[in-house]
């Protein structure tokens, strides 16, 4: 065996024994091993050098000092601190609404009290649409239901959510549809679309609007470093969120609203 | 400093993972003394940083810091010790030098039998790109990926770290005398 063949071996034994290796890796490697004495007298000392170090190296705890210490850390200053304990929450939101509305403001030139009031509600969805996306960003399972079909999506979705979802193949602008999953914002089940930008993703979430209404401007915010584009379009809110750069998240939400619009006046065709 | 906002976070995402900070700490910088100035240190770091970055993994983003901080703590107080390169020839000289392997047939039964401050003084042994992954992986159970995600190197750079990091513990436990 040359060198670089046993080095691989070794590489993969230890793979073997991480549980690192796919099924075929696995089956591969057992019957190596079964009929390799050599190298299952290999195995067996990396087997025993991993069960005494899990058995006797314990694994650290911090010291209770050193976690005080950092928990302290995670206070903000006091400055930055209502006076009293009472009613922080709406303190905080409004605080929020504040910087929000000034920026909406800026961008806008109007609208501003519309949004103070709407900001702290929309503060929790935010909230529900970012972790949402990083859960499934994170678990590598975005999806619920896999498909560039959006005749699939849309049936699956109708199934689990009341009202029926918007699902426009967007592959034509470079965004293909991924698949759908249903996330939960507070109590309320909510339809997600998942869109695919190069190695992004795009997940638009929509949901009813609440108060009767026709279209809104798209508004575009950031949160935890994710840039979120948000519209209303036929009494139905539509928020995206992706770790794509702004500029092509609102080309995204453009040719959303376009596609949707279309499919609207068009309603005959499939 | 930190938004209001990133206090809170900084909280949501270091905190779980502090006793793995600690135990990285620990063993790059060989004692919990200084392993407690360097996340202290990297708690600072972290705070400052929690704003602008995205987090996809909290524990390999929270170690990264710690290490960076650990590496950067040791060239400092122990520039001797540190083998900072991905020269495998380097590597290897370092830990022959260290463990000095002689013995040929490493005895199972010896490495099952060794206790903790064996253990301890073979890990301790390893030079520091070798002693983290064994750490990471074999202590605090971090996946190839994470590993690879809180190094900056490819997975096969850490399964190959850890082929050879293991390799060393082999010879020297299993030829204790």
């Amino acid at each position: 065996m040359t060198d670089t063949t046993r080095k691989q071996q070794t590489l993969l034994l230890n793979a073997a024994l991480d549980g690192e290796l796919d099924a075929a890796g696995t089956l591969d490697m057992e019957a190596r091993l079964a009929a390799d004495p050599e190298l299952a007298a290999e195995y067996r000392r990396l087997a025993g050098l991993r069960d005494v170090i899990r058995a006797r190296v314990p694994r650290e705890r911090a010291p209770d000092a050193l976690r005080a210490r950092v928990m302290a850390m995670a206070q903000p200053p006091v400055s930055a601190r209502p006076t009293a304990p009472r009613r922080p929450k709406l303190w905080d939101a409004s605080y929020r609404a504040l910087a929000a509305s000034l920026l909406v403001g800026m961008l806008l030139g109007g609208g501003v009290v519309e949004q103070l009031a709407s900001t702290a509600r929309e503060d929790d969805v935010d909230r529900d649409v970012v972790a949402g996306f990083v859960r499934g960003r994170l678990s590598g399972q975005s999806v619920d239901v896999a498909t560039s079909d959006r005749h699939t999506v849309k049936p699956w979705l109708a199934g689990k959510i009341a009202g029926a979802t918007t699902v426009v193949d967007l592959k034509a602008d470079g965004f293909p549809l991924v698949g759908g999953r249903v996330d939960v914002f507070g109590q309320t089940p909510v339809a997600t679309l998942i869109y695919q930008r190069r190695e992004h993703q795009i997940a638009l979430s929509e949901m009813p609007l609440g108060s009767a209404g026709g279209s809104g401007p798209s508004d575009r915010r950031t949160r935890d470093g994710f840039s979120l584009l948000e519209w209303s379009d036929g009494g139905r809110r539509f928020t995206a969120v992706s770790d794509l750069p702004p500029a092509e998240l609102d080309a995204f939400g453009a040719a959303f609203r376009r596609a949707a619009a279309a499919e609207r006046e068009e309603p005959s065709k499939p | 400093m930190a938004s209001e906002f990133g206090h809170r976070r900084f909280a949501e995402v270091v905190l779980p993972h502090l006793d793995d900070a600690f135990g990285l700490a620990r063993w790059l910088t060989g004692n919990r003394t200084d392993a407690e100035d360097v996340v202290q240190d990297a708690c600072m770091k972290a705070l400052v940083a929690i704003d602008t970055s995205i987090i996809e993994r909290p524990r390999a983003w929270v170690l990264t810091i710690v290490r960076n901080t650990a590496f950067t703590w040791l060239a400092k107080n122990r520039p001797k010790t540190v083998v900072l390169t991905d020269d495998e020839q380097l590597l290897e000289t370092a830990a022959a030098r260290q463990t000095g392997d002689t013995a040929a047939n490493p005895e199972e039964s010896l490495i099952a039998a060794a206790d903790e401050a064996a253990l301890e003084a073979a890990i301790q042994a390893l030079p520091h790109l070798f002693r983290e992954v064994i750490v990471m992986h074999d202590i605090q159970g971090l996946s190839y990926r994470e590993i690879s995600a809180t190094i900056g190197a490819p997975v096969g750079t850490v399964m190959s770290r850890l082929a050879r990091a293991r390799a060393k513990l082999i010879q020297e436990l299993g030829s204790r005398q």
